[in-house]
């Protein structure tokens, strides 16, 4: 095929691509790639945060049933395996800069294990959400038969137990939760919230409409909605969210095949970067989703009152 | 590039630092009955101020903005006002519904 | 013929160079090419094919509209049928027409680049808008989708029968066409300018794209991941747009709106940037006001973001926010009308010549202040009550969409067809098609205006006896219209076969673009250009020699 030659006069160092004069080029190019990327993701994950903070607005109390039925625990511990995957992340950008390749590799390996570890725990809990009933869509929860558990677990009293206790009845064949059509469903310990804000006067106006019929009753349907509402924000951004966690491990991959294969230097390690300016984003989206869905509303029932 | 655009071992340990004890002190607080003790909304605003402080330590050291140029910054800042047009022009909507009659 | 023969004298020392259309035949050197020449080629055949389907559609609706009753489509076939031109126009033909082809092919050159900064970013762009659009026809042919383009919710999750997932998956793929393509134009515009080449040295096509570039990174996600919430709903039958169960469905007129307004931008700007180069080529005269274009463009993008409330005057919104979003709306009527005055002004005491371009370029002018002007009715919070959903809206952004994007579009493809092809099309079947587009617009659109303000609403198969002769004026006008878009294609590609020879200045003009060949190589400079002169300098200054340019170039048609 013709080409051109007068761009290989001079010779090309590794990696530089020929529509680019240098690597000085080249990296303000990919850095800036990146950024306008890393914008457009964030506009993203915008529209996602949009709608949570529209229906936050909206029905507080509802969003404050969903903070507490999540497991706070697990979130807390994914905040701190991706913030550890981070800190790796960084480290191997560090490492690649300096040329060093086997602490390079070391520290891709390990932000790959602490990156599969949170997706990891991040599958417990959607099982766990699907034995519990709280899957939003209804027919994709674990159905559980009627009327084949001991009569001695009242519900409410069950379900103030902890998590763990709460795995252990189930796995015990004892799951306080019938739940014959696989429908999502709460628990009356959400309920109590709503009594406790009419109590203290802090329902506000969509609540009032949105939790209660005509005559002024307490409508549990209609609440249930609204805490559905939440599960399925909270399914659509953390599946989102694991969705960028996939496709960093990708890159996390490839990474690691071009560091194992001595790629980068001090002169050429963009690539590393721009997949760790990556890394860390998902890590930032993380960093806000932690509060904004598992912890919102959880000193209702956690604190004094 | 060869000038060293990053905070070194030390400074990245001491950033990470910063982001464990934020997370365990934004899982404590958060079951605080802070909006008891200040005003309604207490609780929500200090956990988005950690979540805040955390992320401007990442983009800053772990992301080397703070040693980037302007652009870049520009880049960062953007993203971030272009949300908050979002999220501020769709709410002046559903915060006003009930102001005139709607 | 004489281009057959020296197809293989190879490395550019012959009169014939090797460019970027003899630099390998084979379908591979195609469809693998990093050359953003070669990839705007492509973009150009794919998006006409789609510009042609939209027609097909457009057709159908007005024949069916020439009698009132809903004779030639029943309502539902009629709903599909409007759905699929405006998804076509819309995602595949407006938002990627000037962009993808024109931009494509320029951007660099005019900036003296070798490529854009990530050429393989480009390709798959490419490819994902092939994928997106072939996702899109299969659906709208399997049966298509009813909900009108704009997918609106609940209809459209829990009513509507037909494929709004997969057409809504063919717009969020093609999506991300628009996003790298955009990523790609920024990043170019920042790191691959030549020696010399500043920011205000830069054309005024090169800004406009760059504020197009904004929207397209800072908007097209959210349409992205509203289409994919209404999927995921649509899917799961529960979710956060559906009344019945708590949800809201203005959130997702927010949401949609939020881009959908802006991506009025990204049709517009493009089109407004190849306005700026026609006006002061066609006037030989430096561009008036150099810096108030380049500036309102990026003004535009901002504020742009600022108005979506208002497709949301009658939709419940607040009556607070109806009057913020009212206001900005008048706001940005301001750098829109800046760029009018100082195009206008740019054609005073220049020395206008009525080619082909610049006829387009003309009627762009006109069409888009008629255009811009009845959108400051519908910007207004109480008259809009009366206009919503009538022919009024429909005539008004087919004046800014058609008038303004398409009429850009044109006249930018006939401005630069010599450079992309090296031939000269025929200046007479030229004009008479733009003769043609402008008198058929006017005829279809403008009963329109009548119609919407008597109060025929639109999306209807049927309509009240009192509105037809000015429907069939509006079908007449269609057909000249029609007729004006198709004889574009068969004078363009005859042209290649035997049209003149354009040289590589045909117009003679001191651009960047016009100093390297036609077709320009495929690093598109023999070597890195250094730029001395401001932008639209005709005189001594750009180191343009206007003689040694005509003697070169083998037509001329400003003689």
């Amino acid at each position: 095929m013709a080409q051109h030659d007068n761009h290989d006069d001079h010779s090309h160092p590794p990696g530089l691509q020929h529509q680019f004069d240098d690597m000085g080029q080249q990296m303000d190019s990919v850095t800036i790639g990146m950024w306008t990327f890393l914008a457009q993701e964030i506009m993203f994950f915008g529209g996602l945060f949009t709608a949570y903070l529209v229906f936050r607005s909206r029905y507080p109390m509802a969003f404050a049933a969903g903070s507490n039925i999540l497991d706070a625990f697990w979130g807390w511990l994914n905040t701190l395996v991706l913030i550890v995957s981070s800190l790796t992340m960084a480290l191997s950008v560090y490492y690649a800069q300096k040329g060093n390749r086997n602490l390079q590799v070391i520290m891709i390996v390990l932000t790959m294990v602490f990156g599969s570890v949170f997706l990891g725990v991040k599958a417990i809990e959607y099982t766990d959400k699907y034995t519990h009933g709280h899957i939003p869509v209804d027919g994709w929860n674990m159905v559980v038969p009627e009327g084949e558990h001991g009569e001695d677990h009242s519900e409410s009293a069950t379900l103030t137990l902890p998590f763990e206790t709460r795995v252990e009845a189930a796995e015990a064949g004892k799951d306080p939760h019938p739940n014959p059509r696989g429908e999502f469903q709460i628990s009356d310990k959400e309920v109590e919230l709503v009594t406790l804000a009419q109590e203290e006067g802090f329902l506000t106006e969509t609540e009032k409409v949105g939790y209660f019929n005509n005559r002024g009753e307490f409508d549990r349907d209609k609440f249930t909605d609204k805490v559905q509402i939440f599960f399925w924000i909270y399914f659509v951004m953390t599946g989102l969210h694991a969705l960028h966690m996939i496709v960093g491990l990708g890159i996390m991959l490839w990474l690691l095949y071009k560091a194992w294969k001595f790629t980068f230097s001090a002169e050429y390690y963009s690539p590393v970067e721009i997949s760790g300016l990556y890394w860390h984003f998902v890590d930032i989206v993380w960093i806000f989703l932690f509060p904004l869905l598992y912890l919102l509303g959880r000193h209702f029932l956690a604190g004094g009152h | 590039m060869s000038e060293e655009q990053h905070i070194g071992i030390p400074g990245y340990l001491a950033v990470f630092a910063f982001l464990f004890i934020a997370t365990i002190v934004t899982y404590v607080v958060a079951l605080q009955d802070l909006d008891g003790m200040f005003f309604p909304g207490t609780n929500t605003l200090v956990a988005l101020a950690i979540a805040f402080v955390k992320m401007t330590a990442v983009v800053l050291f772990f992301m080397h903005v703070r040693w980037q140029s302007r652009l870049i910054w520009l880049a960062v800042v953007s993203g971030f006002f272009w949300m908050a047009i979002m999220f501020a022009y769709t709410m002046q909507d559903y915060l006003t519904r009930s102001v005139i009659g709607f | 013929m004489e281009n057959v023969d020296s197809i293989n004298t190879g490395e550019g020392q012959g009169e014939e160079k090797v460019n970027y259309l003899t630099n390998g035949f084979s379908i591979k050197s195609w469809l693998l090419t990093k050359d953003h020449k070669r990839i705007a080629i492509m973009y150009l055949i794919s998006v006409s094919v789609f510009f042609f389907i939209g027609g097909i559609y457009a057709s159908l609706i007005r024949l069916e509209l020439l009698t009132p009753a809903s004779d030639l489509l029943e309502s539902g076939t009629y709903n599909k049928v409007f759905t699929g031109h405006g998804v076509i126009m819309v995602f595949f033909f407006l938002i990627p027409a000037i962009p993808a082809i024109l931009g494509n092919f320029l951007l660099p050159i005019m900036i003296g680049a070798k490529d854009l900064a990530f050429p393989r970013i480009n390709l798959l762009s490419l490819y994902i808008y092939w994928v997106g659009g072939a996702f899109t026809m299969y659906a709208l042919l399997q049966g298509g989708v009813d909900t009108g383009w704009t997918f609106y919710t609940p209809y459209s999750t829990t009513f509507s029968n037909s494929y709004v997932m997969a057409v809504g998956l063919g717009v969020f793929i093609n999506g991300f066409s628009s996003i790298l393509t955009g990523l790609n134009f920024i990043v170019t515009t920042h790191t691959m300018r030549a020696p010399g080449m500043t920011w205000f040295r830069l054309p005024l096509f090169v800004w406009a794209h760059y504020a197009t570039s904004l929207v397209m990174i800072l908007g097209t996600p959210v349409v992205a991941i509203t289409i994919l919430l209404l999927a995921v709903e649509r899917f799961t039958q529960t979710g956060i747009f559906d009344p019945a169960l708590g949800g809201d469905p203005i959130l997702f007129q927010h949401l949609f709106w939020f881009y959908s307004h802006p991506a009025v931008y990204i049709m517009i700007l493009p089109s407004m940037g190849v306005i700026s180069e026609l006006m002061s080529s066609f006037s030989r005269k430096k561009i008036f006001g150099y810096e108030f274009i380049a500036f309102s463009s990026i003004a535009i993008a901002v504020f742009g973001f600022l108005v979506w409330g208002h497709h949301m005057f009658v939709s419940g919104q607040s009556i607070y926010a109806g009057l913020v979003f009212s206001f900005l709306t008048m706001v940005v009527a301001v750098p829109s009308a800046i760029k009018m005055f100082n195009w206008t002004a740019t054609m005073y005491k220049g020395s206008v010549s009525y080619d082909t371009p610049m006829l387009y370029a003309i009627g762009f002018l006109g069409l888009f202040l008629v255009g811009g002007l009845t959108g400051l009715f519908l910007g207004s919070i109480g008259l809009t009550v009366h206009l919503t959903d009538t022919y009024f809206i429909v005539a008004h952004f087919h004046y800014v969409m058609v008038g303004g994007t398409v009429l850009g579009y044109l006249g930018g493809i006939h401005y630069w067809w010599p450079k992309m092809t090296g031939r000269m099309y025929s200046e007479f079947w030229g004009k008479i098609s733009a003769m043609l587009v402008f008198i058929g617009f006017n005829l279809t659109f403008f009963p329109q205006f009548i119609l919407g303000y008597q109060g025929m609403p639109r999306r209807y198969a049927a309509y009240p006896e009192e509105f037809q002769v000015l429907n069939i004026f509006s079908t007449a006008g269609a057909s000249v219209l029609g007729i004006g878009m198709v004889l574009p294609v068969i004078y363009l590609v005859a042209s290649l076969i035997n049209g003149k020879k354009a040289g590589d200045n045909p117009w003679l003009l001191p651009g960047l673009e016009w100093r390297t060949s036609s077709p320009p190589p495929t690093f598109n400079f023999e070597e890195t250009p250094v730029i001395t002169w401001e932008a639209y300098s005709f005189g001594e200054e750009s180191g343009l020699d206007i003689d040694k340019a005509r003697r070169e170039s083998r037509v001329s048609p400003t003689a």
